[in-house]
């Protein structure tokens, strides 16, 4: 294998298909990231400012230039400013994800979306009574209805706490309201982001940095919560399901789907056109053995969580599965979606579908998605997707997939201990299990492929750590074959012991990256057995390979809920010392904990087990020297 | 005589330089027209990507005896006797590449310049801006820069700084912070993302 390839992934399928793609003259992702060296240090720095037309400016690291843009912003500001927008940007796109859900919600009560339905009544009774709509007696769409008004009304003006920040512990809400960052609109936290960070509003960098978390906040338990949840009612809640990860769920006699993006808007009624019998007759007709429908990124997840539709791949993969040659139709809706897939797609066979009225691609047919043509449209693109096999050329699928279990929510992983959190609890405290860690987040071409997240969770679940991981860290972990009930062979023996007892994997995939709420819903619920704060557990966060201001988004309300967060790659707040300070060491006495960057997963495992450790000890449980 | 000197650990990359200077080289002389004009002007100045993605910015460094002036058969290569910049004429330029062969830094390009004849492919580089520096304005290069990664100063006052430098790292003081910490910090963080890229881990 060439050393080029060996130095972009550790995944073998990924290696195999670069390779290809390089012989089939494909640009890929890290091709662009080498064109772009060196980036921009003032950019990386966050020391540039764009954001009005007296500027833009820079200021000079090294002291001896420019130390204020024209406003007289200095570096503090700037800096808090850029992090600012930045999370803004990322609790914006998850939470208008859970928006456009909450509006399927409302067309289902209406009539007005055929083929969507109520798919987890339960769900859908117990959030309407958090949300305060009256259940007894009542017809479930009519609840369904009221719900989702009830939910709009999260989103606006009109209240002073969000609904379900009722869900974290009472001494975690005190903190919020001590600090006065308790969430209060799902959008007027965000759109008062915009208003602070423009010219001549907030110029304090503590308050806009303190603003930033409660605009996180407001995805965290809001948003992104109501995404999941109203995506559990709509189209089930995950029960641990078998399915498969990496290219070679493509299937060499199939007519090859994948749906890429987030939203199972779209994916939903993709899959349910995939198993009708007329379309998968017409398949035969074409010579194919039958339909196969896969995922790519968080659509991806969500299929693979509630129905084991197996998983192509991640993030910097998606122009890779083009280069199969296998791909009749890709299905895209919104978030993560290289604009370049287009012109990848156009050296193949491969159709190309964007979905949403708000997310379009050069290189791509639009075919918009509405709740009311869902269903139908769904089954004409397929069509043309079975009609496309005949225009297949050369297939290069060369790795075989391997297993995975999937679909662990929360309700999935009580189930799993016998319907209390207390078995996990119990095993804490008895020191087999030494506590938790969330490893989420993207891939990034600066931190080889997949490396980041495989090691640092080979790393923990070697030490005892139970690791919960969603999005393209789920996926990367799934394809290291972390993910069956075998794998408890590389965890340590308590974590083997008792993940052995439950036949659970050592790495409980839990979803999308909306669905990282999972883990703050489950960190609430042992905080609360044992009567502590969040910020008191054994357990913390990582997002060894992020990219997106979304991953922005969610460290920040991981960080705010109480959960300590390593990052991989710098965020650009480099240019002020101050806000480094801030959100590596200070936000642990606003908050109870805070950020480290650390891209060597090596040394970034090191620190989680030294503060999972350090956790216990004050919970007077042992504790080990790390 | 002012020169232009370059300060490679304080170019943050962001390429600058590389957009003034074709700025500097076009017709219009603004960066909004330049983008329009055909042939495109193009820099002089080039950052390339060290080991660790940093940035420096290769320029002419205008040697003397230059390699390029001697390899250059047709003459086409003089030296302006008062600021010591090596010149291209364009008119005598034969599109040989001797001269790009001669180089040791590997600063000349070949194309169409918009201050060439038009449509004649001819060697292209730093001229230290000497028109600007006729009007008693500094090179492009250094006007844009604002980490002082390119400086235009008397070689004597550059020398001197740069011998004071190396004497204070002899005093007894050193273990001073380094003049900015969140560069430094920075730059940690992507020699280790370097290395492991690069490692076989």
């Amino acid at each position: 294998m060439d050393k080029r390839y060996e130095e972009r992934s550790i995944a073998q399928d990924s290696r195999l298909l670069l390779k290809k793609a390089d012989r089939d003259g494909v640009e890929t992702v890290w091709d662009r990231f080498e064109h772009q060296q060196p980036q921009c240090g003032y950019c990386e720095m966050g020391l540039s400012c764009r954001i009005c037309v007296m500027g833009p400016c820079r200021i000079d690291p090294f002291g001896e230039g420019p130390q204020r843009g024209v406003c007289g912003a200095d570096a503090d500001i700037i800096v808090a400013r850029n992090l600012g927008r930045m999370i803004a940007a990322g609790a914006a796109a998850h939470s208008d994800h859970g928006r456009d859900l909450v509006e399927v919600l409302a067309a289902v009560a209406e009539g007005k979306a055929d083929g969507y339905g109520i798919r987890d009544a339960d769900k859908l009774m117990s959030m309407a009574t958090e949300y305060g709509v009256a259940t007894d007696g009542r017809d479930a769409l009519a609840v369904a209805g009221d719900l989702a008004a009830a939910m709009q009304a999260d989103y606006g003006t009109r209240k002073s706490e969000l609904t379900l920040v009722r869900r974290a512990p009472e001494k975690r809400r005190e903190v919020w309201k001590k600090l006065g960052i308790t969430p209060r609109g799902i959008d007027r936290e965000t759109s008062e982001m915009m208003h602070r960070t423009h010219m001549g509003v907030d110029n304090g960098w503590q308050s806009l940095l303190l603003h930033a978390l409660r605009n996180a906040l407001s995805d965290g338990w809001g948003g992104s919560m109501i995404a999941t949840e109203v995506s559990d009612i709509l189209y089930g809640t995950p029960k641990p399901t078998p399915t498969s990860a990496n290219m070679g769920v493509l299937e060499e006699d199939q007519v090859n789907i994948v749906v890429h993006g987030h939203n199972p808007v779209v994916s939903e009624m993709v899959m349910l056109a995939c198993q009708s019998e007329d379309l998968i007759a017409l398949a035969r007709e074409k010579g194919a053995a039958g339909i196969n429908l896969a995922g790519l990124c968080c659509t991806g997840n969500e299929l693979l969580m509630r129905h084991g539709i197996p998983m192509a791949g991640n993030h910097l993969t998606t122009e890779l599965v083009l280069a199969t040659g296998a791909v009749e139709m890709m299905i895209v809706d919104y978030q993560c979606i290289m604009p370049s897939l287009g012109q990848t797609a156009s050296c193949y066979h491969t159709r190309m579908i964007s979905t949403s009225d708000k997310a379009r691609f050069p290189g791509m047919e639009h075919r918009e998605f509405h709740p009311d043509n869902a269903r139908e449209l769904a089954r004409t693109i397929v069509r043309e997707a079975v009609e496309n096999y005949d225009l297949r050329g050369e297939v290069y699928l060369p790795v075989t997939p391997v297993a995975a279990l999937g679909g662990f929510s929360v309700e999935a992983i009580v189930g799993a201990l016998g319907g209390t959190p207390e078995p996990l609890l119990d095993a804490i405290k008895a020191g087999k299990i030494r506590g938790a860690a969330g490893v989420v987040g993207c891939n990034n071409p600066r931190i080889k492929h997949d490396y980041g997240h495989v090691t640092l969770t080979r790393r923990l679940i070697e030490n005892d750590i139970l690791v919960v991981d969603t999005g393209c860290a789920a996926v990367a972990t799934a394809k290291a074959g972390f993910k069956v009930a075998d794998a408890i062979k590389y965890a340590g023996p308590g974590l083997k012991e008792i993940c052995g007892a439950l036949k659970i994997p050592p790495v409980l995939h839990m979803g999308s990256c909306v669905d990282n709420v999972r883990i703050l819903v489950l960190a609430s619920a042992l905080a609360d057995a044992l009567g502590t704060d969040i910020s008191d557990l054994p357990m913390a966060g990582a997002a060894p390979e992020w990219y997106s201001e979304k991953a922005a988004a969610i460290g920040c309300y991981f960080v705010a809920s109480g959960v300590y967060t390593v990052l991989g790659p710098m965020p650009p707040i480099t240019g002020s010392m101050n806000v480094v300070k801030l959100l590596t060491e200070g936000l642990n006495d606003a908050v109870g904990a805070a950020f480290a960057v650390e891209p060597d997963p090596e040394k970034a495992a090191v620190l989680i087990r030294r503060h999972v450790e350090e956790k216990r000890k004050r919970l007077g449980l042992d504790a080990k020297e790390v | 005589m002012k020169t232009v000197v370059v300060h490679p650990e304080r170019c943050v990359g962001c390429m600058q330089c590389m957009a003034a200077c074709a700025t500097a080289h076009s017709r219009s002389k603004s960066l909004f027209s330049a983008i329009h004009e055909r042939p495109l002007p193009r820099p002089r100045v080039h950052v390339g990507a060290g080991l660790c993605n940093e940035g420096f910015p290769n320029r002419c460094r205008h040697c003397d005896p230059a390699p390029c002036r001697m390899a250059c058969l047709p003459g086409a290569i003089s030296r302006d006797p008062d600021t010591g910049t090596v010149l291209i004429d364009p008119d005598r330029c034969i599109n040989c590449a001797s001269c790009a062969m001669a180089c040791p830094f590997g600063v000349i390009r070949y194309h169409a310049d918009p201050l060439g004849p038009p449509e004649k492919v001819v060697a292209v580089k730093c001229d230290n801006c000497i028109d600007r520096q006729a009007e008693g304005r500094i090179p492009a290069c250094v006007e844009i820069c604002k980490s002082g990664a390119l400086a235009f100063e008397e070689i004597s006052v550059a020398m001197k700084r740069k011998t004071d430098q190396v004497a204070r790292t002899v005093s007894s003081d050193v273990g001073a912070a380094p003049s900015s910490p969140g560069f430094e910090l920075l730059k940690a963080v992507k020699k280790v993302e370097a290395e492991l890229r690069a490692s076989g881990r």
